[in-house]
């Protein structure tokens, strides 16, 4: 059985030429050359079909702005479960000028979290005073305890204590080496970009640092402790090492 | 200008700019098929915004072995407009508005075959030169064979190996960037 040529069923497929009889008869029997020729078939109506489709249009610009907006304000929403490339993404960004890049710190609004922190440390105080020697007076008023993320080793761990005389103990394990240093944040969890600096850690186990006067705490509630490059950069790295969420 | 694996290579890095190269390079198809689908502009640049989005974000299940960046782009248009066309039908039912029953619109054409078309003008732009002209001579003014060769000067030989190997590639495309065609439909980007 003869198959039909390449260059005949492409004559056939662009209506070229008419099929003769021996050929009819070729394509009744052959399911292999009938397929062939209702695909190239198919394709010969479809590039017809296409002479509008050359020179279309671009979307306008503010297309692209949207676009660029969406991506940015998920990128964010999706820090928290791949901080290291989220934030990473932002400070790729820094070339552009319209965009904020330093940490934000807050305007000192006392929330109603941060008003109960202070009633809360001023009867103990008072109550410290009464009962206790002054260094117990501190109490605890939130607490998290810190885990590695992905690409951390599994043995780094740390723990955080809010205290009510407004400082945080903060107790870091087994952190990576660093060329750098370990600088300690506080993030919002529902806009992850949006955090505040507590501070950097120096080379011991524990350190208390102060908390800005005014922090929501609520709003801030996930405590973020990065690895730090020395490249006169204040924003965060990117490169996250614990986290943990505070609770009460 | 990069290759289409080379784009393919650096969105899935996360590289930005690979994205805006895409919508440099497609946009004005993605924005033509949603365009096609939805009957109106705000509609289209919505689709048009929400594909590269989904794009961004599902870059990861981007599989070049399935296809090319256009055909996985208009994939997820497609998707993304029938979805806005099927919540719209949806309003129209609940408000009952039967007049648009009264005034039926033309028969449009399927979602498919918008796609289809745009995958073939695609690889038709990307042919070597000489089998483009062949092939555009053939399909937009109709030239015949002998024709084509009289008015291009190549041998009438020429002519037929350049279509014979333009089809080729525009069906070799088609079957793998079609939605008639597609694993990728069935695939992890349906999420998308």
């Amino acid at each position: 059985m003869q198959h039909l040529d390449p260059d005949r069923l492409v004559l056939l497929a662009l209506s070229e030429e008419q099929q003769d009889t021996g050929e009819s008869d070729h394509l009744a029997q052959c399911a292999g050359c009938r397929h062939d020729l209702s695909a190239l078939r198919e394709v010969a109506d479809l590039g017809a079909e296409g002479g509008d489709l050359r020179d279309l249009p671009n979307p306008p610009e503010h297309v692209w702005q949207a676009i660029e907006e969406s991506i940015s304000a998920s990128a964010a929403r999706t820090a928290e479960t791949a901080p290291v490339i989220d934030l990473a993404h932002r400070r790729d960004r820094r070339d552009r000028p319209a965009r904020q890049r330093r940490p934000r710190w807050l305007a000192p609004v006392l929330s109603a979290a941060a008003a109960a922190v202070v009633a809360v440390a001023g009867t103990l105080a008072i109550t410290g005073l009464l009962d206790r020697p002054p260094t117990e007076t501190e109490t605890v008023t939130a607490q998290a305890t810190l885990a590695p993320l992905p690409t951390v080793p599994a043995s780094a761990s740390g723990s955080v204590e809010v205290l009510s005389d407004g400082f945080m103990r903060i107790d870091v394990r087994n952190l990576p080496l660093t060329t750098g240093f370990h600088e300690v944040w506080l993030l919002d969890p529902d806009n992850p970009t949006r955090m505040v600096s507590i501070g950097n850690l120096p080379n011991r186990s524990t350190v208390e640092l102060p908390v800005p006067t005014g922090t929501d705490m609520n709003r801030y509630s996930l405590v973020d402790i990065s690895d730090e490059p020395h490249d006169g950069d204040s924003t965060h790295s990117g490169s996250s090492l614990l986290r943990g969420t505070l609770t009460s | 200008m990069s290759s289409d694996d080379e784009l393919a290579e650096r969105l899935r890095n996360g590289d930005e700019k690979a994205l805006r190269t895409a919508y440099d390079r497609h946009g004005a198809a993605v924005l033509y098929l949603a365009q096609r689908l939805l009957g109106n502009r705000a509609d289209a640049e919505d689709v048009t915004q929400l594909t590269f989005v989904a794009a961004w974000t599902g870059r990861d299940t981007f599989d070049p072995g399935r296809g090319t960046v256009l055909g996985w782009l208009l994939g997820i248009a497609r998707r993304k407009a029938v979805d806005r066309l099927r919540s719209a039908q949806r309003d129209v039912r609940t408000t009952e508005t039967v007049r648009a029953q009264l005034t039926p619109a033309d028969e449009p054409e399927s979602p498919e075959r918008v796609v289809d078309r745009l995958v073939v003008a695609d690889e038709l732009g990307r042919l070597p030169d000489e089998q483009r002209r062949t092939l555009e001579l053939a399909f937009f003014d109709d030239l015949t064979h002998p024709q084509i060769a009289a008015v291009t000067g190549l041998p009438l030989g020429t002519v037929k190996s350049h279509i014979r190997r333009g089809m080729a590639n525009l069906r070799r495309r088609w079957e793998v960037d079609g939605a008639a065609f597609g694993s990728r439909q069935a695939g992890p980007t349906r999420a998308l």
